[in-house]
Parts: structure tokens; C-alpha cells; sequence
């Protein structure tokens, strides 16, 4: 009987990690239009320069997270700008050519892990990861270990940052404005390519970070990258698409699935599950579970 | 007096909380010009998108020729013979300004030839024939304006829906558009036109309707609405803010 | 012009099929065989990703369901191949109507990553059945004829070839499908069912797909999921549509010839580095996309044929 609260305790932390790749996911296409496909190689690189620097340093990784973003943000910062002039071009249809250059990016940057990081599965240790907590009540007891807690905390941090900056600031006020109409938010000033570039930049740097911490709690691999990229997906399709209220409820929705699968089933199957309820949300409800997207 | 051709009865549209459209009716009868002003935001393109099919209306009945049509598809309704212009045109860019022709042309000749013949003539009434084979973002604003009523005039229509077709023109496309209009009421299509120029839509309209946030606020020959004090009210309160 | 044009392919497609008279050497007969495939698979990505704007990453699953259905039935049931794969064409025909009607309702993007995760849900179906012997893979019944399986895939490869050109460039299927891609609104008014066109030019594509994929099947002789559900699969076919020029027929075939070669080349030569041709691969697509956005057919010097993108 103590399978059940695990298996919900690890899904609300696994959903907590999903919330925050989805919110940088769902931001950088309310900007730029652009889905971007490299969304989990960005993961995964991230959680590789957690692992080398761990490594290197001996420093507790919870520690590395500003360095890491710092890192990510700039690297995002100054990619943009690629991105853009693609989706600028005088193409016909830009948007297709946005997704398609960004999935070239995705298998070029799996490919270079691949060579230069090994095909290896690892995990980065923290001093987190042995310690634990034990809850008890109504009936049910659990073990949390803190690494996870630490996580949970972590995505409740960059979830409330990210709400204040989004509405409580210009800059915020500029991206929201970006998102909404382009062209009337340039006519009010907003610099476009500037504030892509900062949201690109930022939201790069999160997923970096992200990746870090799904290797301190999971494991890191130069292959991760599509997985993320598909529940990233998964949860901002079943959340409504644009709807960015939807998506903690989608984000422990598919949590609470995979963890389920890892403690019943066989997690072989996860991906199946995940399928089949995208197909019917998208049958009965195209709109989102909550049937408030576009 | 003949049956109506359309026929709103108590139509509201409601997105969320907010009502666009609420409790609109009126009628209109073959071969008019019906006109449809009112300030912006009034709920005028809101109107259109569910007499064309692209909303379904939240309560109220939209007959056209008799029939229910609330709820069915835009290209459903074209079928029936409703045809319209957007007020952000909408050319397919990247193809050719006579293909854009033939698209719409396949609704009543579905073979590739006829359809190209058909479009050929189109392009004539339209004066586009001699831009036919430019791409279609290459026109300038009033080529692509009058390619959105080329278009919409190749599904053969009986009931025209004109969304700002004259705004951004200069005065001699202005006159040109309005001769264009004249000329397919003469051929017996019944048009519904909203316009923001008072100019353009006092002298082409048999009868206005007024909407005023989302509501109608008058009807009736151009010369009265002119004159009815709500109406006048209602653009001057929003020059005034 | 457009009628020289075919009558061009006519011609390369009447030296193909002299190909087998000139070349008696076992693996280079293999080449161009693999050759002709991967023009196929090309073709049929363009429809979707060219024609009608969506991104089809699970053209994987379709190939995949072809060579399973024709290794089940020619296995199992003992049926002859040729309604084996026809059967594989139908079974993939099916797949895109029942996986197209919600997913391509999505967005362009959305769709991509739905056809995504669709051909890695369906890998993880084969991987588990007893059927398909799981991870296993299917032996098929080997038939040691290499001109055979040339002239089949040239068959198929060439009818899905023409049978595309004309319903694209001659018929009204084409500038429909295109009317959409342009504007799925906008199309809407001129009387077209958007999500009607889409799901025919899915299954339009999924079709002679599934149907490369039984031959490809029976000639390989065996079959596993990682080797015809692999993103591989689909991964090429997008770097030879984008690399050769996307929304045309001729873009693809020379995307698939030119990329299959240097892979052929590659392989010959640097096999040890596999992960390498992935990279590749990817610097290809971004690349293409930066600096040939009409890939290497619009570097070619064009006609005079005002506005008339083929």
C-alpha cells in the first residue's frame, strides 16, 4: 500500500519539471512562432555541462544552476538572431521552415553529444540524493528524497519568478504584447528582435538548467533529448495550446502517468499511454482539456 | 414585396463573457444593397463571421433562402451560394494571381480547364487580366482588394458579403470599386457591404443597418439613418473619446 | 513548358529502366535499387511537408506498417507478395485516415511532433507483440533476384511518381492542397473542406509509402523495428525534400539522389562513424534552410514562366 503515495508524490515532482519545460516552450512560440524542436537537446546539453562540471569541480550541483543558466542564456541570447533571419526570409511558408530548421539543429546537436559525450547513460550525484524524508499520515506513509524535493521547489522558484517577470514588468509587458499582436506591439515601441532574442535566451537557459536537475533526480543521456521534446509537447497540446494556465494541471497529468507506468507497468508503455491520450483529448476536445486553446 | 434572401432573427454571438453580436435582426431582400456601419468594435466583422459560416451564432436563427444556416461550414455556405471578402484580404501568396482565380472557381467547374476559362473571365470584369500570371503578394493594396471580390465572385454567388473592400483606396480605386459594386448588383447579387467610408456607403446602399456595440440601433434608407439621433450620437460619442 | 518538363522525366524513366542491361554487379544493383526507394519515400514526404505545409516525422510508421503488414501476411498467412504489400499500402492508407483526422486538425508544428510521437508509440507496439516477433524482427521468405526488386521499386517508385504528377500539377487536387497551405481560412470561403484535403493528401502519401515498405521487406528479407520505425526513415526523407527543394516533384528526386549517393559514399568509407552521418544530417537540414531555402532546384537556372512556382 505504500506504492500509491509514491507513485503520486513522484508524479507531482515529475510534473513540476514539465511545467517549467512547457512554460519556456509555450513562451518562446508566443514570441517567435516557432516551435522549437531542439527543446530537448537544449535538456540534455544542459544536463551534460551539470554532469562535466560536477565532475570537474566536485561542487553540488544545486550550486551550478545560476552558472548554468548564465551560460545557456547567452549562448540562447546570441542564437536567435539565426532563428529569426530563417523565419524572417522571404519563404512561403516560414513557419514550416522554423520547425524544420530547428529539428536539423536538434539532430546535429544529438549527434555532437553522441561523439563527444558517449552513448552512456549517467546520473549527476548531489548530496541531495541520499538524504530523504519520510511523510506520514491518514494512513499512508512515503519516502521523498530530498533531491526531488529540491526539484519541486526548484520548479515552484522558476515558475514564480517567470509569472512575476511576465506580469509585473516591462519586460513583460513587452513579450505579452509581442504575443499578442506583432505589429501593434512595435508600433508601441517594443523591440522586437531584442526582446525575442532575451526570451529565447532566458528560455534556453532554463531548459539548461532543467536538464541539470532531471539528471541529479533521473539520469542524463546523449538520447534524452526526443522524450523531453514530446512531453514538452504533450503537455502544452493537452494543456490548450496558448492557454498557459492549463499547463501545471497537463504537467502532473502526464507526471503522475509516467510515474504510474515506472511503478505498475512496464515504463516501455509510457509513450503509448501518453499517445493515446493525446488522441483522444485531440478527438473530443481539440482545444485542451480544458477546451480553452486555439 | 419578395421573399427575403437572408434573414437574421435574434442573433447573438457571445465569446466568453463578452457578447460581440446580441439580439440581432433584420432582413435582406434579393437584389439590394444592404449596408452595415457602425463605430469599431460595433460587432459589424463578428456579423459576417457567422452569417459566413466561420462562427456559429451563440442564440438566434440566421435563415438564408429559407433554410437554417447557422452552424455550417464557410465552405458549406459557398456551396449555397454565399461568397466573401475579408477585411484583412487574404490572396494565397504565394500562388499566382489568376490560380488564386481558379481555386475559387473549382466550386462550379470542377474540371481544371473550364475552371481556368471561367477565371480568365473573371479576371476581365476585375481588370486583373493583365496581372494573371504575377504572384498574388505582388499586387498592390487595391489589386489585392479587388482580387479578394474577384475571388469571391468566382463561386458565383447570389449573396455577396463585402467587408471593407474600399478602405485604404485611393478616391480613383475608390470610384472604380464603387462601379464594380454597381455592376454585380446589376447582374442580380444581393450584397451585404460594410464600409467605414460614409461617402462610399451613402450613395451605393439602398438601406443601412446600424450595430452600436454589438446591438442594432437603426435601419432603414440611408437618407433617415443619417438623420436619427441615436446614430448620430453614437459616431459622434466615439470621435468625441 | 510544363509538358517538356514531363517529357524529361519520361526519358530518365526510360534510362532507369535500362539500369539492370548495363549494371551486372550484385551490390551496385542494391545501390540503385536503395536508390530508387529512397526517391519514393522522398516523393511521398513532399506531398504533406511540399504541397500541404505539415511535417510528417512519423513517414517512419507508414513504411514501418507497410513492411509489417507484408512480412505478417506473406509469413504468416502464406499470401503471394504482391497482394502482401498491396495489402501493406492499404493498412498504411488506413493508418494515416484513422491518426490524420485529429491530428490534423493541429497546427502545422503540433502535427509534427503528433506524427512524432505517433511512430514512436507504434515502434513500441511492434516491440511488444508476439506477432511481429518483437524485438526480434520477421524473416521473410528470400527471393534472390536483384533485377526483380529493381523493377519493382522502379514500378512503384515511378507510378506513385506519375500518379503524383498529375494529380498535383494537372488536376485540381494540387492547387486546392495549396489554397490550404496558403491560407486555411481563407480557403474555407472559396468552398474548401481544409481538414477533407489534408486527410487525402495524408493518406495520398501514406499509401504508396506503405507499399515501399513491403518491398522493402521482401527484399531485405528481414525486418525490425528499429530498421523500419527508426526515425532514420523519416529524417532522410525530410533532408532530401528540404536539400532538393520542398513543394515541388523534381526538388525531391534530386534531394534523394544526391543525398542517398554521398550517403552510399559515406558509408563505404567512414562506417565507423555512424553518429557522424547524424550530424551531418542535421547540418544539412539547418543549412539548407539558411542558405538554399528553395534547395538545389532553385539554384538551377529557371525558365521563363512568370509566377508559376511548380
Amino acid at each position: 500500500m505504500e506504492l500509491l503515495p509514491q507513485a503520486l508524490m513522484d508524479g507531482i515532482m515529475l510534473g513540476a519539471i514539465y511545467i517549467i519545460i512547457a512554460i519556456g516552450f509555450s513562451l518562446v512560440y508566443g514570441v517567435m512562432h516557432v516551435i522549437d524542436f531542439a527543446v530537448g537537446e537544449w535538456i540534455m546539453l544542459g544536463a551534460f555541462a551539470g554532469f562535466y562540471l560536477t565532475e570537474w569541480t566536485h561542487v553540488e550541483p544545486m550550486l551550478l544552476l545560476p552558472g548554468v543558466f548564465v551560460v545557456f542564456a547567452a549562448a540562447g541570447y546570441l542564437f536567435q538572431p539565426l532563428i529569426h533571419r530563417v523565419l524572417s526570409g522571404h519563404r512561403g511558408n516560414p513557419l514550416l521552415m522554423g520547425l524544420v530548421f530547428t529539428f536539423g539543429l536538434g539532430l546535429m546537436f544529438r549527434g555532437l553529444a553522441q561523439t563527444f559525450f558517449g552513448f552512456y547513460s549517467h546520473s549527476i550525484p548531489s548530496r541531495f540524493s541520499n538524504g530523504s524524508f519520510f511523510l506520514q499520515g491518514g494512513g499512508f506513509s512515503t519516502t521523498v528524497s530530498s533531491v526531488r524535493l529540491a526539484g519541486l521547489v526548484y520548479a515552484l522558484a522558476i515558475t514564480g519568478i517567470l509569472h512575476y517577470l511576465l506580469k509585473h514588468t516591462d519586460f513583460g509587458l513587452g513579450v505579452r504584447a509581442l504575443a499578442q499582436n506583432r505589429d501593434a506591439a512595435g508600433l508601441m515601441g517594443v523591440d522586437n528582435k531584442r526582446t525575442s532574442a532575451f526570451v529565447y535566451g532566458i528560455y534556453v537557459g532554463i531548459s539548461a538548467m532543467t536538464g541539470v536537475l532531471i539528471g541529479m533526480i533521473l539520469s542524463l543521456s546523449a538520447k534524452m533529448g526526443p522524450d523531453f521534446t514530446i512531453f514538452a509537447f504533450f503537455v502544452v497540446v493537452l494543456a490548450g495550446m496558448g492557454y498557459l494556465a492549463g499547463v501545471p494541471a497537463a504537467a502532473f497529468l502526464l507526471g503522475i502517468i509516467q510515474s504510474f507506468f515506472l511503478i505498475y507497468l512496464d515504463p516501455g508503455y509510457t509513450l503509448l499511454a501518453v499517445f493515446a491520450i493525446l488522441y483522444t483529448i485531440l478527438l473530443v476536445s481539440p482545444r485542451g482539456l480544458f477546451g480553452k486553446g486555439v | 414585396m419578395p421573399e427575403p434572401i437572408l434573414v437574421l432573427e435574434n442573433v447573438t454571438k457571445n465569446f466568453g463573457g463578452l457578447t460581440a453580436v446580441n439580439e440581432v435582426s433584420f432582413q435582406v431582400r434579393p437584389k439590394e444593397i444592404m449596408g452595415l456601419i457602425g463605430p469599431n468594435g460595433a460587432g459589424k466583422t463578428t456579423l459576417f463571421n457567422v452569417i459566413s459560416g466561420y462562427y456559429a451564432p451563440s442564440r438566434g436563427k440566421v435563415l438564408f433562402r429559407g433554410k437554417d444556416i447557422g452552424g455550417k461550414t464557410p465552405y458549406a455556405l459557398a456551396g449555397r451560394g454565399i461568397g466573401r471578402t475579408f477585411q484583412v484580404v487574404k490572396p494565397f501568396p504565394g500562388l499566382s494571381v489568376l490560380e488564386n482565380v481558379i481555386i475559387a472557381s473549382f466550386l462550379r467547374h470542377p474540371k481544371r480547364a473550364r475552371a481556368e476559362e471561367h477565371a480568365w473571365k473573371i479576371l476581365e470584369f476585375t481588370e486583373l487580366a493583365d496581372r494573371a500570371h504575377q504572384s498574388a503578394s505582388s499586387l498592390t493594396l487595391a489589386g489585392r482588394k479587388r482580387l479578394e471580390i474577384g475571388k469571391a465572385l468566382a463561386l458565383e454567388p447570389t449573396f455577396l458579403l463585402l467587408d471593407e473592400v474600399v478602405a485604404g483606396l485611393n478616391p480613383t480605386e475608390v470610384d472604380h470599386t464603387i462601379e464594380l459594386i454597381l455592376k454585380l448588383r446589376d447582374q442580380g447579387i444581393t450584397i451585404l457591404i460594410v464600409e467605414h467610408i460614409m461617402r462610399v456607403i451613402m450613395r451605393i446602399s439602398d438601406r443601412l443597418v446600424v450595430l452600436n456595440f454589438g446591438q442594432k440601433i437603426a435601419e432603414g434608407p440611408p437618407g433617415e439613418v443619417a438623420k436619427d439621433p441615436g446614430v448620430v450620437e453614437a459616431y459622434l460619442g466615439v470621435e468625441k473619446a | 513548358m510544363r509538358d517538356r518538363r514531363l517529357a524529361g522525366c519520361v526519358l530518365a524513366f526510360a534510362a532507369t529502366l535500362l539500369v539492370p542491361a548495363v549494371v551486372h554487379d550484385t551490390f551496385l544493383l542494391r545501390v540503385f535499387t536503395e536508390a530508387v526507394m529512397w526517391i519514393g519515400l522522398a516523393v511521398t514526404f513532399d506531398v504533406l511537408a511540399g504541397y500541404a505545409g505539415y511535417l510528417n516525422f512519423g513517414h517512419s510508421a507508414f513504411f514501418g506498417i507497410g513492411a509489417y503488414t507484408t512480412a505478417i501476411l506473406m509469413v504468416r498467412a502464406g499470401w503471394h507478395f504482391a497482394p502482401a504489400a498491396a495489402a501493406g499500402g492499404a493498412a498504411a492508407g488506413l493508418g494515416a485516415l484513422v491518426a490524420g483526422f485529429p491530428t490534423l486538425r493541429l497546427k502545422g508544428a503540433y502535427f509534427a511532433i503528433a506524427t512524432w510521437a505517433l511512430a514512436r508509440a507504434i515502434q513500441q507496439i511492434v516491440l511488444m507483440m508476439d506477432i511481429t516477433g518483437g524485438p526480434d524482427g520477421m524473416r521473410l521468405p528470400a527471393l534472390l533476384s536483384p533485377r526483380f526488386f529493381y523493377y519493382v521499386m522502379l514500378g512503384v517508385a515511378s507510378v506513385t511518381f506519375f500518379a503524383y504528377w498529375f494529380l498535383l500539377e494537372r488536376a485540381p487536387f494540387g492547387l486546392k492542397l495549396k489554397a490550404v497551405r496558403e491560407d486555411e481560412q481563407g480557403a474555407k470561403a472559396l468552398g474548401l473542406n481544409p481538414t477533407k484535403l489534408k486527410i487525402q493528401a495524408f493518406i495520398l502519401s501514406a499509401v504508396p509509402t506503405g507499399i515501399i515498405g513491403g518491398v522493402f521487406a521482401y527484399w531485405v528479407t528481414f525486418i525490425d523495428p528499429a530498421s523500419t520505425l527508426g526515425d532514420l526513415v523519416s529524417d532522410q526523407a525530410l533532408v532530401m525534400v528540404v536539400f532538393g527543394g520542398m513543394g515541388t516533384l523534381i526538388g525531391p528526386v534530386i534531394g534523394a539522389v544526391l543525398i542517398f549517393a554521398f550517403k552510399t559514399l559515406f558509408w563505404a568509407y567512414l562506417s565507423d562513424y555512424e553518429v557522424l552521418y547524424l550530424i551531418i544530417l542535421g547540418a544539412v537540414i539547418a543549412g539548407s534552410v539558411v542558405f538554399l531555402p528553395d534547395g538545389v532546384l532553385g539554384m538551377l537556372p529557371r525558365r521563363k514562366e512568370a509566377g508559376n512556382r511548380a
